[in-house]
């Protein structure tokens, strides 16, 4: 935080005679106190945003962070939202209940989640396929989480399903007293005696068998089915109803403890959801549980409920073969039929070895004797068939079913960081379905051996650069590089290549799943393509400034997104190690604990303050709290300042404009200088040096090319009315500007259309204290182009010594310590920013037009004298590193 | 980037940080970077293993339940003066960055920070050797 300087402390002085009421007919607190709470405001406001970025630059995967940085920094952050709110509550005195309200429900919901207490979901019983995410591992259990990310993240093809959650679980559990039977049945329980457990375990699978089921859980399943049959008429409607339970498929596998019920009809859901249930307690599983130190309390099973296959081929796929690691190979078991046999190993089956880098050459095929298949019978359940002489050594599967089954292992492998066990089966029309995926463990007994092949590995390889740029999403991956400079180039993007490019930007999420890696030359961390990679998890780093020059399409490289290397060629052992070895950071406690605690503070829900949707009430996130009081803070100056022109204005002094724009100017000491008998002062009544700057920047740069040079400030300002009215702007839009002045001081609040400038600056006689803060948000076209503006935009100022940060569409600008003339310069630079970017948005139609607009912009800007004679200072920079030698 | 150039063995690092989230994303970066680890989450094991074992490294959290890690880096130094300590904390003052320094630590790393940067430190231990 800026340290209070002696001109503050001097304003505040001048600002309390000022706005010393003198009529006592209206009770107004001290202009002083309100100012002063408003500034608080601007500053707490900027340090959550920094807070934010913080938090959210921790989700790579390049920092070491410990739950500890969660709770102080989220404490720090609840800190500075409850006292935002405070200082609006002191600003407009009134109590704000609804957004203290709101405040509590987000800081109680945020400590649960610290607290790790998150034990019933709070969930519907049944939640439909398509609402699955990994966040819902509590509500949908891991199987059906992972198979949520496979068919709504990858979009791989998946059958049409439902789970009924752990939410069902517990209501049915406690409906019949079960928990408390198991309970009080352990107690008195000897572990050791396998009779006792057996009999208890026979006792509570009973009772689930029997149990009465609550009514609003059948209601559910019954919904459920109904959308299910609805979106699939004309196909068979049988399900496979599987368990999902808490730590299944995570670091214990649980394979095969649980009961799977085939091919059930819509009406025997319910009596497979009880078998599947009581399968808890079979004493295998039990066991199982207790041996690894599983408590009661952690086991919650969730069923999912997934129409069938009509299987022509099934069987698994391990994506690393654990009979030769060296090898660089995965396998297939495939049969005729079902799958059952193979995931119990009861039949033979087909094996097929093939490479694991694309395009995944098959090496070796045995084919099994295959006398038999199972298949789903007409009536429920299965049954077993004799396949004809001929099929029975023919191998089931075809070349292009193994490359496309192989691709989308690859892509399941990628995305979960760890070897994969995907079930799949092939229908009769050559479909391919993904039917589940776990974790396959493959760690080597003795790690440590195959450490040196790393090291040297490493050491032989060529390093093309490293420590560049900003690691967005870590990892490893290997492959060629692909170069788009162009949307063409996204077009033809080859699978599993890396991505090279200029820019971040959000369009690249078309081509996620297929690329194994993301390098860009510019781009910031936490900008919208950054989200985008860490939710495809794709190893990316960005803004590494070389990446284009570099590397060029056909490369093989390797990159380290954990140490940020970049090598060239294959680093085999490295990309084993990280997939073998390395802890997978997503499925950390830590990285989920923040990942939760974020969905509470940086989501912005409230964009548009003129929607009716704009209140306290409807704010979720400690963002959509900032972002609303920020709003209602500049309103409330505003209002105020409105009011005391009421009480002040005599006549000879103004406080404010009575322009079009409705640009309100509060003069808290030599800011206007307005002799008697002006009505409406023009920009020669300015005496604030940045203020005057800044609109001297606005008409001298010329950069208003639509409209005709203003003459004075009044029909200056009616042009940016003309252009609100052209940029879909909503009357009532304008006319809550504000700019509070003094002589060496503004604050200014511009919203142009859906564009939103903040400016604060000090331009006085002492360097030290001079400083320019620039804040712009916003925009009504899409996000690729309000990404490239923010681009541009932060060239535009970097150029000029600003120190930027680009979150997504939001850039900061901040700028210190320069003498007055060169603060004045650069604050007219800003002024024809601000008019140049008004319809930039529209234009941004590529990303080629930022070196264009930058290009352009810095050429007419040349106009101002300050910036053609202060040449030194204002950089441009290439368009195209690739020419530049420096 | 050889570990340790001089000698034919990879530089042994122990790593004791009572967030066992801080050790199990260490351990594998160091691995991979070359280095031969053993981490630690409660100092009492930690200690018993600097008797037996000479470590090249030594990270230590600051501040830990049960023993300071200002204590720790003491009786490590106490130890083997020639082993470097880097010390991490999540209370970056710098009170307790001269404190350490004073004590014997060779750097200080304030939570949260990047690998590469605890890397980094290591690696300018191994060079501030190279150099004597």
């Amino acid at each position: 935080m800026r340290p209070r300087s002696v001109w503050e402390l001097n304003m505040v002085g001048r600002l309390k005679k000022f706005f010393s009421p003198r009529s006592s007919s209206q009770p107004v607190l001290p202009f002083t106190v309100l100012f002063k709470k408003f500034r608080s405001i601007l500053e707490r406001n900027n340090l959550i945003l920094e807070l934010m970025a913080d938090m959210g630059d921790k989700l790579g995967g390049e920092y070491i962070f410990d739950k500890q940085y969660i709770m102080d920094i989220t404490e720090k952050i609840s800190d500075l939202v409850f006292k935002l709110i405070s200082d609006l509550c002191v600003m407009t005195r009134v109590e704000i209940v609804d957004l203290f309200v709101t405040f509590e429900r987000i800081q109680f919901e945020i400590q649960e989640e610290l607290a790790g207490r998150r034990a019933v979901p709070l969930t519907k019983p049944v939640l439909l396929l398509e609402e699955l995410s990994g966040d819902c591992r509590e509500e949908a259990g891991n199987k059906f989480a992972n198979l949520g990310e496979i068919r709504n993240t990858l979009e791989l093809p998946t059958m049409d399903g439902f789970v009924v959650t752990t939410r069902a679980f517990f209501d049915f559990m406690e409906a019949n007293g079960l928990f408390e039977f198991v309970e009080q049945g352990l107690a008195g329980l000897d572990l050791s005696d396998d009779s006792a457990l057996h009999a208890l375990g026979g006792e509570v699978r009973k009772r689930i068998l029997t149990g009465a089921m609550p009514k609003h859980m059948v209601l559910a399943i019954h919904a459920a089915l109904g959308i299910v049959c609805d979106r699939n008429r004309g196909r068979p409607l049988f399900f496979a109803v599987r368990s999902s339970a808490w730590g299944e498929d995570s670091e214990s596998s649980f394979a095969g403890q649980y009961e799977s019920v085939l091919n059930v009809p819509g009406k025997g859901i319910v009596e497979a959801w009880r078998e599947v249930v009581a399968s808890i307690y079979t004493p295998e599983a039990w066991r199982y549980r207790l041996h690894r130190g599983y408590r009661e309390s952690e086991m919650a099973m969730a069923v999912g409920c997934q129409l069938m296959v009509e299987a022509e081929v099934s069987g698994a796929m391990y994506t690393y073969a654990p009979v030769a690691p060296e090898q660089d190979a995965m396998v297939i078991s495939a049969v005729w039929g079902l799958g059952v046999a193979v995931v119990s190993g009861i039949a033979e089956s087909d094996t097929i070895f093939l490479d694991r880098q694309p395009p995944h050459r098959v090496i070796s095929v045995e084919p099994g004797r295959k006398t038999t298949k199972i298949i789903g019978d007409q009536a429920g359940g299965t049954a077993l068939v004799d396949l004809p002489p001929e099929r029975q050594d023919a191998v089931c599967l075809g070349e292009d079913s193994i490359r496309r089954l192989a691709r989308a292992a690859v892509m399941i492998e990628k995305y979960f960081r760890r070897p994969q066990d995907v079930e799949w089966a092939f229908d009769r029309a050559g479909n391919l379905h993904i039917l589940q995926s776990r974790p396959l463990n493959v760690r080597p007994d003795q790690p440590e051996r195959h450490m040196p092949n790393i090291d040297n590995a490493a050491l032989s390889a060529q390093v093309l650069f490293s420590g560049q740029g900003t690691v967005v999403q870590g990892g490893v991956a290997s492959g060629k590089v692909h170069v788009a400079l162009n949307d063409d180039d996204l077009n033809n993007f080859p699978f599993g290549a890396v991505l090279v490019s200029r820019y971040t930007s959000p369009k690249y999420s078309r081509v996620m799943r297929k690329a194994c890696a993301i390098l860009t030359d510019i781009g910031s961390a936490t900008g919208h393509m950054a989200t985008l990679a860490r939710e495809y998890r794709v190893p990316t780093v960005v803004d590494t400034g070389v990446a284009t020059r570099v590397l060029k399409t056909g490369d093989q490289i390797t990159l380290d997104a954990i140490r940020n290397v970049v090598y060239a060629g294959t680093v085999k052992e490295l990309s084993d190690f990280e997939i073998t070895h390395a802890e997978v950071f997503e499925e950390t406690s830590e990285y989920r604990m923040l990942k939760r605690v974020l969905k509470k503070v940086t989501p912005l829900n409230l964009v548009d303050p003129g929607s009716e949707f704009f209140r306290a009430a409807r704010c979720r996130t400690y963002h959509d709290i900032t972002r609303f009081v920020h709003e209602k803070a500049v309103e409330s100056l505003i209002d105020l300042s409105e009011k005391h022109q009421r009480v002040h204005d005599r006549g000879s002094k103004r406080l404010e404009f009575a322009i079009p724009l409705g640009l309100t100017v509060i003069d808290i000491g030599k800011g206007m200088n307005i002799p008697p008998g002006v009505r409406l002062p023009g920009i020669e009544q300015v005496r604030s040096t940045p203020m005057k700057a800044l609109l001297e920047g606005l008409l001298e740069s010329r950069m208003w090319e639509t409209a005709p040079v203003a003459v004075d400030l009044g029909s200056f300002m009616s042009s940016f009315t003309r252009t609100f009215s052209s940029s879909m702007a909503r009357p009532e839009d304008v006319g809550r500007n504000l700019a509070v002045l003094s002589e060496d001081y503004m604050n200014l609040h511009l919203r142009l259309g859906y564009h939103f400038n903040i400016l604060d600056a000090y331009i006085g006689e002492e360097l030290n204290d001079n400083y320019i803060y620039f804040r712009f948000l916003g925009g009504v076209s899409n996000i690729e182009r309000r990404s490239r503006r923010a681009k541009f935009i932060a060239d535009v100022m970097e150029g000029f010594d600003f120190r930027v940060e680009i979150h997504g569409d939001l850039v900061v600008g901040r700028l210190k310590k320069l003498p007055r003339q060169r603060m004045v310069g650069r604050m007219k630079v800003l002024g024809g920013l601000i008019g140049y970017t008004r319809q930039l948005d529209v234009n941004m139609t590529g990303d080629e037009m930022i070196d264009f607009h930058l290009a352009d912009f810095m050429q007419r800007i040349q106009i101002l004298k300050e910036v053609s004679e202060d040449a030194p200072v204002c950089r441009l920079r290439p368009a195209d590193p690739s020419v530049d030698p420096g | 980037m050889p570990p340790c150039a001089d000698c034919a063995r990879p530089t042994r690092v122990l790593i004791l940080d009572d967030e066992p989230i801080v050790c199990k994303r260490l351990k594998p970066a160091f691995q991979k970077a070359g280095y031969e680890v053993e981490t630690f989450t409660d100092s009492s094991s930690a200690l018993a293993r600097i008797e037996q074992m000479r470590f090249d490294v030594v990270i230590t959290d600051l501040k830990m339940e049960g023993t300071d890690g200002m204590h720790f880096l003491a009786r490590v130094k106490e130890v083997s003066p020639q082993t470097g300590v880097i010390v991490i904390t999540g209370f970056a003052t710098s009170e307790t960055a001269r404190e350490s320094l004073r004590k014997g630590a060779f750097d200080f790393v304030a939570k949260p920070f990047k690998l590469g940067d605890i890397i980094e430190a290591v690696r300018r231990f191994e060079e501030s050797l190279g150099r004597d």
